[in-house]
């Protein structure tokens, strides 16, 4: 028993000094961003000897950062939306409804799904162009408009459901939208919690996409607004600290919503492959 | 049938009823995957080049150059050692943290601590890695400094930039890869576990006769799932490396936007996706074949 207790101890000191150590790039990044320029250019100093909460400051105040996050914020939450909507709909019809066609058109989505997206660029990027929505938030929402992913997540949560519910509300009398909002959602809603966080930090993060149809600092999401300011805020290089400043800027808010719904996020992952 | 579902309302309204549910996604799905995706295909058949308005079909001809393209051949080869290097490791290391966070307990905050890489935009972590890696002031070559070891070049020799690419990846999908193991692990029976060390088995000898066993088939499934998310790098390379030094970190998904979105060769870059789409339905119906084997029985 006693040895026992003696392993427990010794894991968890391993596992928080590998925490630690998969943090370390974080660390580093918030430690950098409160240095001055010398410092942080002076890799004797391991840490600044005066937080400079100043570039923070000017990051928020001065830098087109909080333009990039509002206009990431309101893209993904724009898409989180319009695919709840449209996989919620879609993975009730091909679960409860009858219909001729209906395997076949759920082997179309599950080959869809094993298709890179890169596949798709060219032509959506023809698509856009073709009715000016390059370079507008209405072709970065709409170009995003189904997530095949929170198709089969759904699906799949609702083959669990137990027929009963759904058979003795059919038989009182209820609509499909009646069963789906009253029955099916409020029974998934774990599912449901789960595809809204992965979707929204999806498209929060979302890089190569929006880069490409996208231009304007206008409408940039934060992971190109970034590129853009390392590569163009001063010549490569100089505003290290600026720059972590404007890393951390964007990262915290994953981070709080990590430390905040981290548990709907890991069992959504854990559990929804096996 | 078309006589009968006009005669019968309720039929009419079934159809509806279809149309309501499955239409909004199937609408986006066609406009936005379907149809691109055999865009994508008729393209990679044209020697279109986005700047003329006129195309000709040329066949598989842009396959043919592209097969005896010196860069694509390169491209192909990166992809393959990046999957090697990212996805070995990856899950060799998943595998034992979920292991050790199993025993811990899954929800302790190491799940989530060790989530944070693969949740925060690459862009941004790539950044930081960027400073990291850098070969004078980063804090890599000062760990190694300190450890009486010599610096490398890390990002900026082609001998070492594919290597610096793949640590950022498996440091960014270390947690995901951990979680995909948790699953599977957590439905092992205890009892296996409480049989075994009444027997005397110590913890490795359970590791190894019951664990691994046992997870053999989510192994070879987390192990075809993160290849083919190896197949879709794009972030951190554009970010670290873009390809470079001396083509040394692309990849065929690099090469195709190099080709696509730079040179606006489309015919030649709609080949190079439409190769890297069949790679990934091939390692697709794998692992299909793979779950079959294991689970049908």
């Amino acid at each position: 028993m006693k040895s026992d207790l003696i392993r427990i101890r010794l894991l968890h000191v391993f596992l928080g000094i590998f925490s630690v150590l998969m943090a370390l790039p974080f660390l580093w990044m918030f430690v950098s961003s409160l240095k001055t320029k010398e410092e942080v250019l002076d890799p004797s100093r391991l840490l600044p000897a005066q937080p400079q909460w100043g570039n923070y400051l000017s990051i928020l105040t001065d830098s087109p950062i909080p333009g990039y996050l509002g206009n990431s914020l309101f893209v993904a939450l724009a898409v989180v939306c319009l695919q709840l909507i449209c996989s919620t709909l879609f993975a009730y019809g091909i679960t409860f409804l009858k219909f001729r066609g209906r395997t076949w058109l759920y082997r179309i989505v599950l080959v869809t799904y094993m298709v890179p997206t890169a596949a798709t660029y060219i032509p959506c990027y023809m698509l856009l162009s073709r009715f000016h929505l390059l370079d507008t938030f209405q072709g970065l929402i709409l170009s995003n408009g189904v997530s095949v992913f929170g198709i089969f997540l759904l699906r799949h949560a609702f083959t669990q459901l137990p027929p009963d519910a759904m058979e003795a509300a059919r038989m009182d009398g209820a609509g499909h939208f009646t069963v789906l909002t009253h029955i099916v959602m409020p029974m998934t809603r774990p599912a449901y919690i789960t595809f809204t966080l992965l979707a929204f930090i999806g498209t929060y993060n979302s890089y190569m996409w929006p880069s490409l149809i996208t231009d304007s600092p206008q409408r940039s999401l934060v992971s190109q607004g970034l590129r853009r300011f390392l590569f163009e805020g001063g010549a490569y290089g100089t505003q290290w600290a600026l720059v972590m400043a404007a890393g951390a800027v964007v990262v915290i808010p994953l981070l709080l919503l990590l430390a905040l719904g981290g548990h709907w996020i890991t069992d959504g992952i854990a559990d929804g492959h096996s | 049938m078309t006589t009968k579902t006009i005669k019968h309302p309720l039929s009419a309204w079934h159809f509806l009823e279809v149309l309501l549910f499955i239409g909004p996604a199937a609408m986006f799905l066609i406009v936005f995957w379907i149809l691109p995706i055999l865009g994508s295909l008729g393209v990679s058949f044209t020697d279109w080049d986005f700047m003329s308005d006129g195309f000709q079909i040329t066949g598989i001809q842009n396959y043919r150059s592209l097969l005896r393209d010196k860069n694509f051949l390169s491209a192909m080869e990166h992809t393959l050692l990046f999957a090697c290097y990212t996805v070995l490791p990856g899950c060799g290391i998943g595998l034992i943290l979920a292991v050790l966070v199993h025993a811990a307990g899954r929800h302790t905050p190491y799940a989530a601590c060790l989530l944070a890489p693969w949740i925060t935009p690459t862009v941004a972590v790539s950044i930081v890695w960027i400073w990291i890696f850098e070969p004078d002031r980063g804090l890599a070559n000062g760990l190694l400094q300190w450890l009486g070891l010599r610096g490398l070049p890390w990002l900026q020799s082609s001998s070492t930039a594919l290597a610096a690419v793949s640590i950022v990846t498996v440091w960014k999908n270390l947690g995901y890869v951990m979680l995909l193991f948790l699953g599977p692990l957590s439905q092992i029976p205890k009892e296996y576990y409480e049989a075994a060390a009444l027997d005397g088995a110590g913890v490795l000898q359970r590791f190894r006769k019951i664990t691994l066993p046992l997870l053999a088939p989510s192994t070879c499934f987390v192990g075809l799932i993160m290849t083919v998310e190896s197949l879709r790098a794009y972030d951190q390379i554009q970010i670290l490396t873009q390809g470079g030094p001396a083509g040394s970190t692309r990849t065929l998904l690099y090469l195709y936007y190099q080709l696509g979105f730079e040179q606006f060769r489309m015919g030649q870059a709609a080949a190079a996706v439409v190769i890297l789409t069949i790679i990934g339905l091939f390692l697709a119906w794998v692992q299909n074949r793979v779950k079959g084997v294991f689970y049908e029985i």
